[in-house]
């Protein structure tokens, strides 16, 4: 996997007695990221198969040759060293990205797609990840929360940044109907509960006509201060693609995704959210309220995937039943399982991979639930805790 | 006696389909006091911890803990109340920290509001470096060596100092009855003898802490125990000094006869 | 509504839950032995219809005047036997090697198995990515009555499809190999020191759940004339919600769910006629309530915490 090495530097470590690390200086950091950023932009401007296939085989060179030297420890300490470093840093890259590619409609395209697909999965992880839920309907919610954005932009005027607030509850709202099942069960009975709802989901879209049916429906654009998010951006003689706007929003969103699910693990929510998960009758006996964490899991992470979902649907214009099946709730999966479960840098290198390379390596887009679900069974059976595994919980930022 | 009772179960039966775990069992614990639980397997010892901490709910009879009912209340709620328990087999989280499991058992003592935790960090961390200084002390009484391992996972530590996490994290939360279900499991001899000697030590922690004890170690029983209750098929047998139980000639037929002679 | 139609309704359920039935059967036997989802039972049912659709290929062009009473009779111990292996090959590369990670991990990793499965077909077999049409080697003798026929050829299916059920149902009862089975699934570890072939009995079970789905696979090629490659998800949610609402571990229970998710399919197009559309809607919504109102099942799965 490229850049996976550079990435994995980015997760501020537990150390545990911060007296007995060295303090590493920021330089390594800040040149890994530069180098995943001119990767990432080379991979994105690459047209030919040829170039973006050997871009492949280097970049996974690249980054077997940085383990074996060592490369990715120095960068995990320069990063750690400095708490918000790495983050500032994400951020940086995909700022760099959107001045590299301001004109470039598909780059930035990808470039929004992948920030909303890290907010969709990271709910995700707040829910099977942290809570141990299993939610086979995630590509359900985020359909919800597109739903909402074409109903409520097509008929109605409320304002579009409230219609991904609304996204979110309205995804968050028809989850709580899985509520009273996916308490009262566990395990492979609540895999049943949501697999049969993201069915049912699908098929109740394709047959009712008032969500426009297997055909679909049209979304409005996003506006927001009276900006229409449609039309290309024109500031003084510089030109830049509609979509650089919905890359800064998809970017704000991620941003507040990532700090929110974050916050949540290193606190005591995530604490009681991870007792749950690893043994309910001993977490209960400790007086934690298992069905208050697995309300506010299962509610917070339909929301996460409502919100992308509507906002997603705006930048996509048109939406259909067939964007939201149970096959699409699969791939949100397989991205938090090739990440690494819980692991929420995994998540953002995961979704980068899994959404840019089919997209770019044409040769393999027809193949890629099969490539997709063999790496994910490799990865299951030989590395269960994916690309970037969780580290252990550290409740201060090292700064 | 004129010793308070802290915890008094009158009647207590519990029924597995045709099988009865419990039947009528009368058991009461005074505060302070060390009670032995011993007996045969399957006569009933765990399913009293899990009765009375209320993972099951009693068929018939009546928990009364510091002069509440509790009978029938949920986990959470009983751990609220003072009671607290270890597991036979350690129930520990093994991929989370030392700290984190250890302040899982201060659960009562967090604040658990959005607010706090999400948005103003500066509340939580100073809670948090409150917990870590609670959480220190307790491992540095059992094992100053695990204060250094406070952040590694517990899946990395030893059985005897996961042990010695579980008695950190039932403590804690400075409960008034401790129910300890088999801590020997899975150590040697002298092992044994040492968490003993540490959990014994840390009753002053919790002042008025009273402990009832589930243990095969019939030496662990009787250097430990004030007093103790032998389970046979769910029912009471006897009750008693570890020396008036070890005395007995049913208790020694039923169960203890060939292991007092190897304890000797 | 009028008698015949109503029988038809009838008819149509009963094969439908037989097929289920036979699905449900594997995902009971599975989670009996060992406690595991293996999701990509579905799928299995899928390629072994088009395994048995490739014998049939095979022999029509060896031998093109056999009779159909004999191709069918091949068709199904290929492909039966086919996935009965492919049943152990998995258990032995998969599933065995899962046992002692969280239960989680297998119903994922089977789940992804189930996707290679199914896109393995879509893109590997020759046309694959469309519906195929499965030949009729059934006599299509049909006795009429009106809006109602009663067609020979899914008798025979039913019946086949239920001789099947008992056949497995008197080997585990029954016999030796049955008896270790059910030790297996009472508790493995003292069937192990009883002396019982604890793989061995595994990869039993898995050829026995794999081979029954195989037939449930032909069988609703026979029955819609047809089958394509994405028809294992929904056969495997199917027979899984199935053996759940009949609960898990249990063979009488997989029977049971089996049929009663026919029913409630065959319900869902009776009872909503302006919409018949919305059946398996209906059919996932109730199967979504029994488990809010009944969470493991009717029969419940004997669970024992230890603590």
């Amino acid at each position: 996997m490229p850049g996976s090495i550079q990435h994995n530097a980015s997760v501020p470590g537990a150390v545990p007695n911060p007296g007995s690390a060295a303090k590493a200086g920021p330089l390594a950091g800040i040149v890994a990221a530069v180098a995943v950023t001119a990767y990432a932009a080379a991979f994105l401007l690459s047209e030919s198969q040829g170039l973006i296939l050997a871009l492949l085989v280097g970049g996974a060179v690249a980054a077997g040759l940085a383990v074996r030297v060592g490369a990715h420890r120095a960068v995990a300490r320069s990063l750690a060293a400095h708490g918000r470093l790495g983050d500032g840093l994400a951020v940086g890259m995909v700022l760099a990205l959107m001045v590299i590619f301001h004109d470039d409609h598909y780059a930035l395209f990808l470039v929004a797609t992948i920030l909303l697909y890290v907010v969709a999965v990271l709910g995700l992880n707040v829910q099977l990840g942290f809570t141990g839920l299993i939610n086979f309907s995630c590509a359900s919610f985020f359909g919800i929360g597109g739903y909402t954005a074409a109903m409520l932009g097509g008929h109605t005027g409320v304002p579009p940044l409230v219609i991904l607030a609304c996204g979110g509850v309205t995804a968050a709202v028809v989850g709580s109907i899985l509520l009273l099942p996916v308490l009262r069960t566990s395990g492979h009975y609540s895999a049943l509960v949501t697999m049969a709802f993201a069915l049912l989901f699908k098929v109740f879209m394709e047959v009712n006509d008032a969500f426009g049916g297997p055909q679909g429906v049209d979304v409005a654009p996003m506006r927001l201060f009276g900006w229409d998010f449609s039309s290309d951006v024109e500031i003084g003689s510089y030109t830049g693609s509609f979509y650089l706007p919905y890359v800064l929003l998809a970017l704000a969103l991620a941003v507040g995704a990532f700090v929110l699910v974050r916050r949540i693990e290193r606190s005591w929510i995530g604490l009681s959210l991870d007792a749950v998960r690893v043994d309910e009758v001993a977490g209960a006996c400790f007086g934690i309220d298992i069905r208050r964490w697995k309300i506010t899991a299962f509610t917070a992470g339909n929301f996460l995937a409502g919100v992308s979902g509507a906002l997603y649907a705006m930048m996509l214009a048109y939406i259909s039943p067939a964007n939201f099946t149970f096959a699409d709730s699969l791939i949100f999966l397989s991205i938090l399982l090739l990440g690494g479960i819980g692991s929420s840098w995994g998540v953002v290198l995961a979704t980068a991979v899994v959404v840019v390379v089919p997209e770019k390596f044409q040769v393999i887009q027809e193949y890629r639930f099969i490539i997709y679900s063999s790496l994910v069974l490799l990865m299951i059976l030989f590395r269960p805790m994916g690309l970037l595994p969780r580290k252990v919980r550290a409740y201060r930022r090292q700064a | 006696m004129n010793q308070e009772r802290i915890l008094d179960c009158t009647g207590l039966s519990m029924h597995f389909g045709g099988l009865a775990a419990l039947s009528d069992l009368d058991l009461f614990v005074n505060r302070g006091e060390v009670l032995g639980l011993v007996g045969p397997n399957g006569s009933g010892k765990t399913t009293f911890f899990n009765v009375v901490s209320g993972i099951y709910r009693p068929t018939t009879g009546r928990v009364v803990f510091q002069g509440e009912d509790i009978t029938g209340l949920s986990p959470q709620r009983i751990y609220h109340s003072g009671i607290v328990r270890t597991f036979q087999r350690s129930r520990l989280c093994l991929e989370l920290t030392v700290f984190d499991n250890v302040m899982i058992g201060n659960h009562k003592r967090l604040d658990l509001g959005f607010w706090n935790n999400l948005v103003r960090r500066g509340r939580f961390l100073a809670q948090y470096e409150e917990g870590v200084e609670r959480a220190g002390k307790l491992l540095a009484a059992l094992n100053p060596a695990l204060v250094a391992r406070m952040f590694d996972p517990v899946g990395d530590l030893p059985m005897i100092d996961r042990r010695r996490i579980e008695i950190c994290r039932a403590l804690v939360g400075r409960p008034s009855l401790l129910f300890l279900d088999e801590p020997s499991a899975g150590m040697t001899h002298d092992e044994t003898r040492q968490l003993m000697d540490e959990i014994l030590n840390m009753g002053s922690y919790s002042e008025g802490l009273s402990i009832v004890l589930i243990e095969h170690e019939m030496n662990v029983i009787r250097r430990v125990t004030d007093r103790c209750v032998v389970l046979n098929f769910g029912r009471k047998l006897f009750e008693g000094s570890y020396d008036e139980v070890a005395a007995d000639p049913v208790v020694q037929e039923a169960y203890l006869g060939k292991e007092v002679e190897e304890v000797e | 509504m009028d008698f015949g139609l109503l029988t038809q309704f009838a008819i149509n359920g009963l094969m439908l839950g037989m097929m289920y039935a036979l699905v449900a059967v594997g995902f009971t036997l599975f989670f009996g032995v060992l406690d595991v989802i293996v999701f990509s039972h579905g799928d299995v049912v899928m390629v072994g219809g088009f395994a048995g659709l490739t014998t049939f290929y095979w022999l029509d062009a060896i031998y093109p005047g056999l009779s159909h009473g004999l191709m069918l009779l091949w068709v199904a111990l290929a492909s039966m036997a086919s996935m009965a292996l492919l049943g152990i090959v998995m258990a032995r590369t998969m599933i065995l090697r899962l046992r002692s990670a969280p239960p989680l991990n297998t119903l994922l990793a089977t789940m992804m198995l189930g996707t290679v499965l199914r896109e393995a077909v879509r893109l590997f077999y020759p046309n694959g990515s469309n519906p195929k049409p499965f030949p009729a080697l059934l006599p299509d003798w049909s006795l009429d009555m009106g809006h109602l026929s009663l067609r020979l050829d899914n008798l025979i299916l039913f019946s086949l499809g239920a001789l099947l059920i008992v056949s497995i149902h008197l080997l585990i009862t029954r016999t030796r190999l049955g008896m270790a089975i059910r030790a297996v699934a009472q508790d493995a570890e003292t069937a192990r020191i009883m002396g019982v072939n604890f793989n061995a009995i595994v990869f039993l079970t898995f050829a026995l759940g794999s081979a029954a789905a195989a037939f449930a696979g032909i069988m609703n090629g026979l029955y819609y004339n047809e089958i394509n490659f994405g028809m294992g998800l929904l056969l495997g949610a199917i027979g899984f919600s199935a053996a759940v609402i009949g609960g898990l571990g249990n063979i009488y229970g997989a029977i049971l769910g089996g049929f009663a998710f026919a029913f409630l399919q065959t319900l869902g197009a009776v009872a909503l006629p302006f919409a018949s559309a919305y059946k398996d809607v209906f059919a996932f919504g109730v199967v979504i309530l029994i488990m809010a109102w009944r969470p493991t099942g009717f029969i419940a799965e004997k669970t024992s915490e230890r603590v």
